[in-house]
């Protein structure tokens, strides 16, 4: 992660603005657009102002406002003025650029008459995330994720922010390339949203291993069971479960004999186990280790991994 | 024998200044061919294979016209590589590079006026709207080739009755 690239992301004619955020680049997560208020962002777990002159600040009365006009252009800079083409994922409220850094976008939704979103117009909040690859963020995990050389169904479990795909980015290329544990396997990837890999006309721009294939921009339930039947990969990897088809899918891959290395939204494993979906997957054993992280807990931010019975096999 | 040779000249002149109008109209036909089969490759890309348009920039550097290779491949490196605002480097490029091309100035327009076409949500709206500027630049190229063949013979004729002319004149 780069200066230049945090400044890519801006138009030509605001990146002096940027230069100083950019020089942040390594510690820099958060970057929040807000029409008409002050310009945040968040370095190293802190947030920050960003003042007219481009300094960064801690006083939010010293902040610039972002101006809506400024706003649409960065908008469509980051769309590469082909709006059309990130339709979709404007549809769903983020879209993911080259680097694989995540815009989570706001402003007013338009409904069909299923109460669909149909669309977002007047897109007046812009998030973006900072996507950072770590690699070796995953070793001390690394010893667990095996049993007796071979790789178990992994599952990931943070609040938004926490460092979920970070870890499961470094999880997929240690395993694909093979470690100290168990040899190189080969790992299929869907990257629904190109966060994992940061895909870039079909080429990963992070490192995910010399044995991984992913599959970019494909819905998890469908591209997991084509990259099974296409691809007979011995892991699969999908970025946050969010639902019963995911779950079934996921039930499907490891009837085929995948190892699955999965990440869900929660805090810990007990709220993760409540949620209706993940109950029978706990019943089922789908799942043989859990790991819980938070960016607060020492260790990279690792709180504690746990068994397929929930029993801790490391905690901080 | 001087004189002659004078009245060759002369002839071989006039002769060479039209068949140049001639090659220059030709030229302008194959411009707008070249032109409305761009348009036709980046409305059928938005339509049907959703690709951005510093993407698209990238597959047209395999088009089949060297001169227009290299502006999409700068236009490529510039958008993609270093970021840099698509629209006004298209018009940028394609400005400086139609300005010596024998085309109207109407016609240049309409291709370096691509960007103001663009900012459609859906791909659909897109490719139509870029699917009339192919529509306008096809039937420019439709008038001019018509018009072709009439104006090949009437420059032909001018510029051998010039010639004839000058030298009788000169005589």
């Amino acid at each position: 992660m780069c200066e230049e690239e945090v400044l890519r992301l801006f138009p030509e004619k605001i990146r002096g603005k940027w230069k100083e955020v950019a020089g942040q680049a390594e510690k820099l997560q958060e970057i929040r657009l807000r029409a008409g208020k002050p310009l945040t962002i968040l370095v190293d777990e802190k947030e920050r102002f960003v003042d007219p002159g481009g300094r960064i600040v801690d006083r939010q009365e010293a902040a610039a406002r972002q101006e809506s006009a400024e706003l649409e252009e960065i908008l469509k800079h980051l769309c590469q003025y082909s709006i059309y083409a990130f339709a979709d994922e404007i549809r769903q409220g983020f879209l993911t650029v080259q680097g694989g850094h995540r815009i989570g976008l706001a402003g007013q939704a338009l409904l069909d008459g299923e109460n669909r979103i149909v669309n977002l117009k007047y897109i007046r909040y812009l998030n973006i995330r900072i996507a950072h690859q770590v690699k070796g963020a995953a070793d001390p995990l690394i010893p667990l994720l095996y049993e007796r050389g071979r790789v178990v169904s992994t599952l990931l479990i943070s609040p938004p922010g926490g460092g979920k795909t970070t870890m499961l980015r470094d999880i997929i290329r240690q395993i694909s390339n093979g470690t100290a544990y168990g040899r190189g396997i080969n790992v299929s990837v869907v990257d629904e949203r190109s966060e994992i890999a940061g895909s870039f006309l079909g080429i990963a721009q992070n490192d995910v291993g010399t044995r991984t294939d992913v599959l970019d921009g494909c819905p998890k339930v469908e591209g997991m069971m084509r990259l099974i039947r296409a691809m007979s990969p011995q892991a699969l990897a999908v970025d946050e479960l969010g639902g019963i088809e995911d779950m079934q899918a996921l039930r499907m891959a490891n009837g085929c004999g995948c190892r699955l290395l999965a990440t869900i939204h929660g805090s810990s494993l007990e709220e993760v186990l409540r949620k209706s979906y993940m109950r029978y997957a706990a019943e089922e054993g789908l799942f043989e280790r859990y790991i819980v992280l938070d960016r607060t807990a020492g260790a990279r931010g690792i709180e504690g991994v746990y068994d397929r019975e929930g029993k801790p096999c490391l905690r901080r | 024998m001087f004189k002659a040779i004078g009245i060759i000249c002369i002839l071989i002149g006039c002769v060479g200044w039209g068949n140049r109008k001639i090659g220059q109209e030709r030229e302008r036909i194959r411009q707008l061919h070249t032109m409305r089969r761009i348009l036709e490759r980046i409305r059928a890309e938005i339509a049907y294979g959703k690709h951005t348009l510093p993407e698209i920039c990238l597959m047209l550097t395999e088009i089949n016209d060297i001169r227009y290779q290299k502006c999409f491949q700068r236009i490529y490196q510039a958008a993609s590589v270093s970021g840099s605002g698509l629209p006004a480097l298209w018009k940028a490029e394609f400005e400086a590079f139609l300005k010596d091309q024998p085309l109207q100035e109407e016609e240049r327009e309409l291709f370096v006026g691509l960007p103001d076409r663009l900012g459609f949500q859906e791909e659909t709206g897109q490719a139509e709207s870029i699917g009339r500027l192919e529509e306008l630049l096809a039937q420019k190229a439709g008038y001019a080739e018509e018009g072709c063949e009439n104006k090949t013979k009437m420059i032909r004729s001018v510029s051998i009755l010039t010639g004839l002319l000058l030298t009788i004149w000169l005589l």
